[in-house]
């Protein structure tokens, strides 16, 4: 992917499953030409939110030197960020917001 | 059928199965780990000629310092058997006796002790791996070395019988030798892989296939590709050993590459992330393996940024007089959307567009289990990584803790009581 400055991310990325649902909300927009062909949706993160999110999931990396987006989260949880942030209609720090609010209860 | 591997020298094979328990009885039994089993395998089938067993002092410091052996032979990557002070003494092991190296308690090696000596860790670190620095894995796995080594000579009693799918792809050297005799290859490129291949992977062989070829006709093929995994210590992350075997077969199976160009094998190797010495470690390896030519990308065997990108094809070009490998240098490949293809950075000039393939972003996408388009991914290579993530990875085709706690074994070994 090409280098991104900018606020870090996770990537959502989209098959044709995931782009009916954001079609179906209205979010089909959202989702960027990102690699060789592939779309993706891209939810922002704050800063704690990004130590928060790979506290919970150690598996979880964040790539700081290219594209600044935490990878490998489980598919579940991708799932879930991408069912809120359709819920939410948005692709702010407010949808990992709810996410981890979600994961303490 | 003549076997010859690095710097000219015969490939001997230290393998003696016969009246196995008589061979032993009285012998003190040493327990190993798992990484030095996989060198007493090497060291035993020749992959690290003209090594016959584990260094002395005085081979490892020539490694260290002149970057070859004693006796001239290019040699960079120190091969030791390290043990504590205490346990040599628990387990009788002197200088001029023998002991039975025993894995997952079956009688494995008879290990003849020539040298027991200390040496100074951080001084065999920095110079193996440029630094001293404790992150570098590589740095770490040798200052956590015991505070004794002992050098000597290794004779495999017990040979290994690997478990599916890893036996459809184990070669000795010597046999690497006669499979590549009858494909009729007169020159093999040798990829080197812990990777599950993306269409980046799969253009630098290809590349790699021609420029290998060299002026050879082509009418009738005679060069292909050796795709030789490395299989060895896991990291929480990695791709499962068994989706990088079955993936990079598939390539072939599925047509991508003719059946009379390419074939897939491994070797049992602890990678070190050496960089740089490791790319010349590589070299030596799969000169025993029979390959005349040898890839050597972006960043090869490298962690973190410990090296530059290209520090490795500047030691192999260093050195290129010991070797019996010819390096074939290449830049990395990206997908370029205004050329609308895979290429290679050292042709496309759209560096502004262009798109790499990072590692995490390739895993990521597999871990969303989203299809990835032919561009990224040939097709039966995703139907393969979701296979083997079902059948071998507990629904993951990456390295987890439950993987690496209940993966079946790459091999066993018999008991004491099924030798001959």
């Amino acid at each position: 992917m090409s280098k991104q400055a900018g606020s870090i991310k996770i990537n959502v990325w989209i098959n044709e499953e995931r782009l009916e649902a954001l079609e179906k909300a209205g979010m089909a927009q959202l989702a960027e030409d990102a690699f060789a062909g592939m779309k993706l949706l891209a939810i922002s993160t704050t800063e704690e939110q990004k130590d928060l999110l790979l506290e919970r999931y150690p598996s979880a990396k964040y790539d700081s030197a290219t594209t600044r987006s935490i990878e490998l989260l489980p598919k579940q949880a991708k799932d879930r960020l991408l069912g809120l942030s359709i819920e939410m209609h948005s692709t702010g720090p407010e949808v990992l917001g709810r996410f981890l609010e979600e994961a303490q209860s | 059928m003549s076997y010859i591997g690095h710097n000219g020298k015969p490939i001997v094979e230290r393998v003696s199965t016969a009246n196995a328990a008589g061979q032993i009885e009285g012998l003190p039994r040493v327990p190993i780990s798992k990484a030095t089993a996989h060198e007493v395998i090497s060291l035993s089938y020749g992959f690290f000629t003209p090594l016959t067993g584990f260094m002395g002092r005085q081979e490892v410091d020539a490694t260290l310092e002149k970057m070859q052996l004693p006796d001239g032979t290019l040699w960079s990557i120190p091969i030791v058997f390290d043990m504590s002070a205490e346990n040599i003494e628990k387990f009788d092991v002197k200088e001029g006796g023998s002991v039975v190296l025993e894995y997952l308690g079956a009688p494995m090696a008879i290990f003849e002790i020539s040298e027991i000596y200390e040496y100074d860790l951080e001084r065999m670190a920095e110079k193996t791996y440029g630094t001293s620095d404790a992150r570098h894995p590589g740095v770490k796995k040798t200052l956590a070395y015991e505070n004794r080594f002992i050098g000597g000579e290794i004779m495999l009693i017990n040979e290994p019988v690997f478990n599916e799918p890893f036996s459809n792809f184990w070669l000795t050297p010597k046999q690497h030798i006669d499979a590549l005799v009858e494909k009729n290859w007169k020159h093999v490129v040798a990829h080197q892989t812990r990777n599950v291949p993306h269409t980046g992977h799969e253009a630098l062989m290809k590349q790699a296939w021609f420029a290998a070829n060299e002026d050879m006709p082509v009418d009738n093929l005679s060069t292909g590709v050796l795709v030789n995994a490395i299989i060895g210590q896991k990291r929480v992350g990695d791709y499962i050993d068994e989706a990088i075997l079955l993936t990079q077969d598939v390539l072939r199976t599925s047509g991508y590459f003719r059946d009379s160009v390419h074939r897939v094998s491994f070797t049992l190797w602890d990678m070190r992330y050496a960089g740089p010495r490791e790319a010349i470690f590589h070299a030596i390896l799969r000169t025993n393996l029979g390959c005349t030519h040898h890839m050597f990308g972006r960043d090869h065997a490298g962690v973190g940024d410990f090296y530059d990108p290209y520090d490795a094809q500047n030691l192999l070009k260093q050195y290129r007089d010991g070797l019996g490998i010819k390096p074939v240098f290449l830049r990395e490949n990206w997908y370029c959307p205004e050329c609308q293809e895979v290429t290679n950075s050292a042709l496309c000039g759209h560096d502004s567009k262009s798109q790499s393939f990072s590692g995490s972003v390739i895993r990521s996408i597999l871990t969303d289990e989203v299809k990835p388009t032919q561009r990224v991914m040939r097709h039966e290579v995703f139907e393969v990584v979701l296979d083997s993530a079902a059948k071998y990875g507990q629904g993951s085709p990456f390295v987890s803790e439950q993987y690496l706690k209940d993966r079946l074994p790459v091999f066993t070994l018999k008991q004491l009581e099924e030798l001959d």
